[in-house]
């Protein structure tokens, strides 16, 4: 499959702090992405450099083959939709003007403000003054901008932040449904149900180094020590591995009727993500 | 680079609905037409320069100060960012940042003009060089906008400025007590009251070009540090 971004060795260091060190890795096309890590660990950098808005200092990232630099050029922008925390909106001006400014500067029709506020679920407040509204209605209106010129690939910096789990889900839905229609995304968060539930791979990002790469689902298996909690009616919790001996275990305390709960032991990304770098996420 | 009429028209559009709900805005641009009103009710015979240091306030007030807040605040509201990473150009985004400021500008000149019985005797050559002018005004603005980091720091940033492009012509009277004062001979405002002062006495275009090559000088200096910064500010 097509790689869409490219990046080996990437370095950055500013003024003293090294941001990013030999970060490397690729995003296929049609994948979603996700760079995890808590505040501080280099994930905005990173966008940054995709996106062209800042200089790496060492190492190579292209972004459809081209290099980075190349992401000033207008022609580029069209082809890439960029959500970050400094992200921002015309206070004075309603949802509906903010986005019509983006549809001519995107060259779409002004047909498309409907989608996408559809998308984010903000059809009826399309006439609400922007300064009107919550944190949360902020950040779907800038993904809705983001959006508008429907690009082959998103740059998404915590896109769910700001938002309870209502529209999280419908925010959840509406890129499932973008990557069905082949759209690639990059996306950062230290929510580490929302990396379990969209990305088809993650990355693991501390200190500005990139310390485990993979597949959710291989990463949970590969981190999984095989066991799982059974809890009884007594109130007791067993813990019982794979093995023969345990197996029996289990047929007795279900043939007695004992069992209220199997719980897997799986570790969840968060449990890897500690394990791995010993920092929490936040 | 490209170029797109759509685009700056856009901007521009957003820019004239943002700023007929800012009322911040509308009361500094109401500033030199209170100082035309006041002073055309006091003489019916105002001099040249009196003239001028009404359209001098108007394009620095009007020009440069609300092109600065206006840049200003699409930094502080992180709105300039979106535009820098849409698919327009430099000029596509200050382009239509200025479109504003500068028409808004010659409708403030023309009233304060009117207010003050300015009637010049060669309006197309006066015309003319007010506009040229104004492009310096305008680049000044989107300068000091860039540098500023918020709308409370440009309008504290600009203030040396104003006074010294509004009401600096008037220090030349002071010139010959403090030499250092010859300077204001040579600022775009004092050329443009110079023009003026010429073609009332019938000297033509032809007699005038030095004044207006002195501003160009300023128009070019003003826009390369423009240029510099805008391209500075569109990389972190």
């Amino acid at each position: 499959m097509e790689n869409i971004i490219e990046v080996q060795s990437l370095e950055k260091v500013f003024a003293n702090e090294t941001a990013l060190e030999d970060v490397s890795f690729h995003v296929k096309k049609g994948e979603i992405f996700g760079f995890l890590g808590p505040s501080g660990s280099g994930k905005t950098t990173t966008i940054k450099i995709l996106t062209g808005q800042l200089n790496q200092t060492g190492g190579k990232a292209t972004v459809f083959g081209e290099p980075v630099s190349g992401m000033k050029k207008g022609e580029s922008r069209k082809k890439i939709g960029v959500l970050t925390d400094n992200s921002g909106l015309y206070s004075r001006l309603s949802i509906y003007d903010n986005l019509k400014l983006y549809c001519v500067l995107y060259e779409v029709p002004e047909q498309r403000i409907a989608d996408v506020l559809a998308l984010v679920n903000l059809t009826e407040e399309k006439k609400k003054v922007v300064s009107k509204l919550s944190k949360g209605m902020l950040q779907r209106v800038i993904l809705a901008r983001t959006l508008l010129h429907e690009p082959e690939l998103l740059f998404l910096d915590e896109p769910t932040s700001a938002l309870d789990p209502v529209n999280s889900q419908h925010i959840h839905s509406g890129l499932r449904e973008l990557k069905a229609r082949g759209t690639t995304i990059f996306l950062t968060t230290h929510d580490m149900n929302e990396a379990e539930l969209l990305c088809d791979r993650v990355a693991f990002l501390n200190k500005g180094q990139i310390r485990l790469m993979d597949e959710p689902g291989k990463l949970r298996k590969q981190y999984s020590d095989s066991t799982m909690t059974v809890e009884l009616k007594n109130n007791e919790k067993v813990v019982l591995t794979s093995t023969a001996e345990d197996a029996g275990k289990m047929f007795d305390f279900m043939s007695s009727n004992q069992v209220v709960a199997i719980h897997s032991n799986e570790p969840t990304l968060g449990d890897i993500f500690v394990e791995v770098t010993g920092r929490k996420l936040s | 680079m490209t170029f797109s009429m759509k685009r700056v028209n856009a901007i521009f559009q957003k820019d004239l609905k943002d700023i007929l709900r800012n009322s911040a805005v509308s009361l500094t641009a109401s500033m030199p037409l209170i100082i035309a009103f006041v002073m055309g009710k006091m003489s019916d015979d105002i001099a040249v320069d009196g003239h001028y240091m009404v359209i001098n306030i108007a394009m620095v007030t009007v020009g440069s100060f609300i092109q600065c807040c206006l840049i200003a605040e699409e930094k502080e509201k992180n709105t300039l960012r979106g535009l820098m990473l849409s698919p327009a150009s430099t000029l596509e985004i200050l382009g239509g940042k200025s479109l504003l400021s500068l028409i808004a500008m010659m409708i403030i000149v023309l009233i304060g003009a009117f207010l003050t019985g300015y009637h010049p005797e060669q309006i197309v050559v006066i015309a003319i060089a007010i506009l040229f002018t104004s492009f310096f005004f305008i680049g000044l603005g989107t300068l000091l906008g860039l540098l500023a980091k918020s709308v409370m720091e440009a309008s504290v940033i600009i203030m040396p400025f104003m006074i010294v492009f509004g009401f600096g012509s008037m220090a030349t009277m002071f010139a010959d007590k403090y030499p250092i004062l010859k300077v204001m001979d040579y600022t775009p405002n004092t050329q443009l009251a110079a023009i003026a002062v010429k073609v009332e006495s019938g000297i033509g275009l032809g007699g005038v070009w030095l004044n207006f090559g002195i501003i160009a000088l300023w128009i070019i200096g003003v826009f390369v540090l423009t240029s510099i910064v805008f391209k500075r500010k569109r990389m972190d």
